[in-house]
């Protein structure tokens, strides 16, 4: 069925190819970027949102 | 170090928060009428100004940048002191964006009713609006930003990320897709022409889904939904992987929405192929914040505010499979121009944006106002009766798509049109349409019940416009510190931050935009096709101030079922006077591509005044007040004039005597009517329209005329 998909993609076939090399290069960036994050800062960054200084105490208005 | 003490702005939260609901109730009220029109012509209210054409567009630019605009402000408003420990940069800027926004939401209500509008979908208001809009986004920005400067925290949390991206790319879409050429206070010209337009706009149009109704909806999901399961989000390097792969995608998918035009082939491909890879880091989103979740789904069992999250997310996921899907050529062939695409924004808007909103409105209101929610009871009554109007809503109309979509490709065994009719089409579909409207109602029933719940809640609580805050002063950069991922580094500086982003959307948009804009082979132009005369320029701007082009498209697709029922496919080279492009997105009455010739000035004219006249059970209005209003020629000196600074090839001076040949045009066509019994005066709108709609794809025909 993908067949179909294929072959009707047409017109500048470098262009796709282009394209799609420049996403894979930024992904694999990003990806080795992740790689080498540290467990401390990752933890630190995630709990960010339930850090707020003040105002906590607030959390306990469960809807 | 002493810690230091501040206080987080609510006051502006809470205004924003009111803005939301107001404006979310009349935006949903607008879209329940047009809804209606669709099926009863007569709850246009018999004048111009509460008009399907122009009363659709403010349906969405109240429900996009009023209810989901001001619901953003307020979510990012309270997020960004929060996860900053600061207070907003300047309780002025605060101020002045509040009240700025609320000023151009109201111009939108005034102006798109009066018909003053560009006919670029989501960017229709004229440009006077367009710079108001582009001020009190700098604004916006700057007050973001100060915020970001003077911050207490070092690091900043992936949902500020979202709102970083959408700032920049929003003021960068928003700056393209309003080049104009004023040609009076409230009318211009794009400065594109044709195929170029339909790009540039969508775009545009595909990326405010994105950086407006998507990106700040993933930083509040990214913020909110934390707090209100009380656990950090499933996967903070998930997050950062889905934020880059989102805005490197988004910008790309534009395209799809101009599958099978006449936009460059590759062009098309490229947005088909980047639309398929959105689904990776839109699941991605999805399955981050409902992961979010695990261990706590005992929580959603009692939680009606996550309950709201979780149906939220689930259309967010479904709406992100389905638009993939829908970019597929073959799927698109169908879904593309019917109802199907009304069903898939609205599980994303009523799904998620809508949602979403009401989970914040609902989590933050008691915060802010030091009580508890008025009525437990009326918020699972808001949400079950919302998630009944999303299904009532939605199923009639994937109902209708498909049956429309199939139907105007049916051909009989000996290889003719099976319903040649369009408007058989529309007729089947009709109590399809009266569903949608029920499932309408429902939603924004309970969005009342929810105004009236979150009210009671202010009431009874006491707003602390000034909440005391304390936190730690941040210390300088020791130099000597342990070596770090640049990521880290990035996420502690802003500016680069908003550069990156800027430089991750830029990729897209020039690679896709620039070769169509610059190369003119890719817009092969054809002897044949002449600048509009006057009275038919006139006559088009009609065309726009009616809004004609939110029912009718004008490119025919180079389908079978087309070409026979509409006449020959549409070629680049047609429309490279069109400024603006008129292609439409959304076929409720027939494509006009081809309509010149195919009627005669009597019918138009009948039919115009009363489209029952001529085709029984039309859904169309009448626009009988094109027959008593008289046509202001005193504009087409400036208009000509403009238009030739386009570049569009009138000779120079043409502009004084062009009121002679559309004087002498009006003639033709009154004298023309006159013969068939009807009597009209040669200055009345109706002339130029019957001038304009006669003149349609009549170019190709003459061509083809002369030679044979």
């Amino acid at each position: 069925m993908f067949k179909q998909f294929t072959e009707h993609i047409s017109g500048a076939q470098g262009y796709l190819l282009f394209s799609l090399g420049i996403f894979l290069v930024f992904f694999i960036v990003v990806a080795i970027l992740l790689f080498r994050l540290r467990k401390q800062h990752v933890d630190h960054m995630r709990n960010l949102p339930l850090k707020d200084s003040h105002g906590e105490s607030l959390n306990s208005y469960n809807l | 170090m002493q810690p230091e003490n501040f206080y987080y702005d609510n006051k502006i939260v809470r205004n924003f928060g009111i803005a939301t609901v107001i404006w979310g109730i009349i935006g949903m009220t607008v879209g329940l009428i047009v809804a209606i029109q669709l099926y009863s012509p007569g709850m246009n209210m018999g004048n111009q100004y509460t008009t399907f054409g122009r009363i659709r567009p403010l349906h969405t630019n109240a429900v996009i940048f009023a209810f989901v605009g001001n619901a953003i402000f307020m979510g990012v408003y309270y997020s960004l002191q929060r996860l900053l420990k600061a207070r907003m940069f300047s309780d002025a800027l605060s101020q002045i964006h509040f009240w700025g926004w609320q000023l151009i939401i109201v111009s939108a209500v005034i102006t798109l009713p009066l018909g003053l509008t560009t006919s670029h979908e989501y960017a229709e208001l004229e440009w006077p609006i367009d710079i108001a809009i582009t001020l009190i986004w700098v604004v916006f920005g700057i007050n973001m930003f100060g915020t970001i400067f003077k911050r207490r925290e070092r690091h900043l949390y992936v949902a500020i990320w979202f709102y970083i991206a959408t700032f920049v790319t929003i003021a960068v879409l928003h700056i393209v897709n309003s080049f104009e050429l004023p040609v009076s206070a409230f009318k211009s010209y794009m400065v594109y022409a044709g195929v170029q337009d339909a790009l540039v706009q969508w775009w545009y149009g595909h990326n405010a889904v994105a950086f407006f109704l998507t990106t700040p909806y993933l930083g509040m999901m990214y913020y909110f939904l934390p707090k209100m399961a009380n656990r950090p989000i499933y996967s903070y390097k998930l997050s950062i992987l889905h934020f880059w792969a989102l805005i490197f995608i988004y910008i790309w998918a534009g395209p799809h929405h101009l599958l099978y035009t006449t936009l460059p082939g590759w062009a098309q491909s490229l947005g088909v192929a980047f639309s398929i890879m959105l689904l990776a880091p839109s699941w991605g989103g999805m399955i981050n914040g409902l992961l979010t979740l695990r261990g706590a789904w005992d929580k959603v069992r009692d939680d009606v505010i996550l309950k709201f999250m979780v149906v939220g997310l689930t259309a967010y996921g479904m709406a992100t499979f389905e638009g993939p899907m829908l970019s597929l050529k073959q799927v698109n062939a169908i879904g593309h121009f019917t109802d199907w695409i009304i069903a898939h924004v609205h599980v994303g808007a009523l799904g998620w944006n809508g949602f979403l909103t009401f989970a914040i409105l609902y989590w933050l209101i008691p915060r802010i106002y030091k009580t508890q929610l008025y009525s437990k009871k009326m918020a699972s009554f808001h949400f079950w009766i919302g998630t009944l109007g999303i299904l009532f809503y939605a199923i009639p109309m994937y109902w209708a798509g498909f049956t429309q979509g199939l139907m105007l490709k049916e051909f009989t065994p000996e290889g003719i049109l099976k319903y040649p009719a369009f408007l058989e089409t529309t007729m089947r579909i009709l109590p399809m349409h009266v569903m949608r409207s029920v499932g309408g109602g429902l939603y924004l029933l309970g969005v009342i019940v929810m105004a009236y719940n979150l009210c009671r809640t202010a009431l009874q609580g006491k707003l602390v416009a000034n909440e005391p805050a304390q936190a730690m002063p941040l210390p300088a950069l020791s130099t000597t510190g342990h070596e770090e991922t640049w990521h880290r580094v990035l996420e502690r500086r802003p500016i680069q931050m908003m550069i990156a982003a800027l430089l991750v959307i830029l990729v897209g948009t020039f690679i896709e935009l620039m070769p169509t804009l610059t190369i003119s082979s890719n817009i092969p132009t054809i002897a044949a096709v002449k600048p509009y005369t006057p009275l038919e320029l006139q006559g088009r701007d009609l065309y726009i101030r009616e809004g004609c082009s939110n029912c009718h498209s004008q490119t025919v697709r180079p389908f079978r079922s087309e070409t026979e029922r509409y006449g020959e496919y549409s070629k680049a080279g047609e429309f490279v006077y069109d400024h603006p492009f008129l292609w439409g997105s959304k076929r409720t009455g027939p494509d006009l591509a081809r309509e010149g010739g195919k009627y005669g000035n009597a019918w138009h004219y009948n039919h115009l005044m009363d489209p029952r006249l001529m085709s029984p059970g039309s859904i169309m209005p009448n626009y009988d007040w094109l027959l008593t209003q008289n046509l202001d020629t005193a504009t087409t000196a400036a208009k000509i004039k403009a238009m030739r600074t386009l570049g569009v090839p009138y000779p120079e001076g043409y502009e004084k005597i062009a009121n002679n040949d559309l004087s002498k045009q009006e003639k033709e066509i009154a004298d023309n009517l006159y013969n068939d019994h009807i009597k009209v005066k040669n200055n009345k709108e109706i002339v130029a329209l019957i001038a304009y709609l006669q003149r349609l794809g009549t170019d190709i025909k003459a061509s083809k005329t002369a030679a044979k």
